[in-house]
């Protein structure tokens, strides 16, 4: 499967991906984009399997993305991994169409948990 | 460098600030999970509070809405080098000027939008940004300094400073 990571900072970019791998899930392709706006692009281009993406971004950030995606009418699998994890921000997040939300700092087996059942 | 001492004994002017639902140990336990979770290194408050020492790094993030106001987060340079070798898990001094912000920029980042989880809502967090060189003494234009919490990361000294406005 072919999983985006989207966050304007490539640390934690590499954090991600590195997480990934450390919770099983190292046999998948990973790509990477910096913000919503590349994203969209990458998305409609290589039409990724998930998404897992920050919130808070310059350009378009991780909300407005999804809202985009989905007001397109494109349902790719997506998540949130962001430092900002109040209820009304998993709300929303749900609200929109995202599958889970996962908070920084996380740990593999957060990603773990949060991937088991979505990565089949 | 900045007094601590001196800043958060600034009068408040004619409007005094609320006491920020945010304490020492909230900061201490922010900060802590995420240099163990990412930097594998330990951050706990410092039993003392040095001045930050000259030619240190700063991040900044800005909190807007229901509460306003700013999470300040400096430390060495030397730290931030390290931090960010071990977020990019590089060999020691292989990473860029920009890279080594990139990574005390998400650093600052985690640790604000944790706090801001703390705060009444709704509020909104800005893009981190980044400074160096210098004296590193921060101002906050039109907000004051009612929290400044001293960690420290074996020697280095990490201090985080919440601004209201």
């Amino acid at each position: 499967m072919r999983i985006l990571i989207v966050d304007d900072s490539k640390a934690m970019r590499m954090i991600v991906i590195r997480t990934l791998r450390q919770a099983g899930f190292a046999d998948h392709d990973f790509a990477e984009a910096v913000d919503g706006v590349t994203a969209l692009a990458s998305i409609a281009a290589e039409q990724p399997d998930l998404v897992l993406c920050d919130w808070n971004m310059p350009e378009m950030n991780g909300i407005e993305l999804l809202r985009t995606l989905r007001a397109g009418g494109n349902q790719v699998r997506f998540g949130f991994v962001t430092s900002e994890s109040t209820p009304a921000m998993r709300n929303t997040a749900d609200e929109n169409g995202a599958m889970f939300l996962i908070a920084k700092p996380f740990t593999a087996e957060t990603f773990s948990t949060a991937l088991t059942g979505v990565l089949v | 460098m900045t007094d601590s001492a001196s800043l958060l004994d600034q009068p408040l002017g004619d409007q005094p600030l609320a006491e920020p639902p945010i304490t020492e140990e909230h900061v201490a336990e922010v900060a802590g999970a995420v240099w163990d979770s990412f930097l594998g290194l330990p951050l706990q408050l410092s039993p003392d509070s040095p001045e930050p020492a000259a030619g240190g790094m700063s991040g900044v993030v800005t909190i807007s809405g229901a509460w306003r106001g700013a999470v300040v987060l400096q430390c060495p340079s030397e730290h931030a080098v390290a931090a960010a070798e071990a977020m990019f898990a590089a060999q020691p001094g292989s990473l860029s000027p920009a890279e080594v912000a990139d990574a005390l920029g998400e650093l600052t980042n985690m640790v604000g939008g944790n706090l801001k989880n703390l705060l009444p809502e709704p509020t909104s967090l800005s893009i981190p940004s980044v400074s160096g060189g210098g004296d590193s003494q921060v101002f906050v234009p039109a907000a004051r300094p009612v929290l400044e919490v001293p960690l420290c990361s074996g020697t280095a000294l990490v201090r985080v400073t919440l601004w209201q406005s």
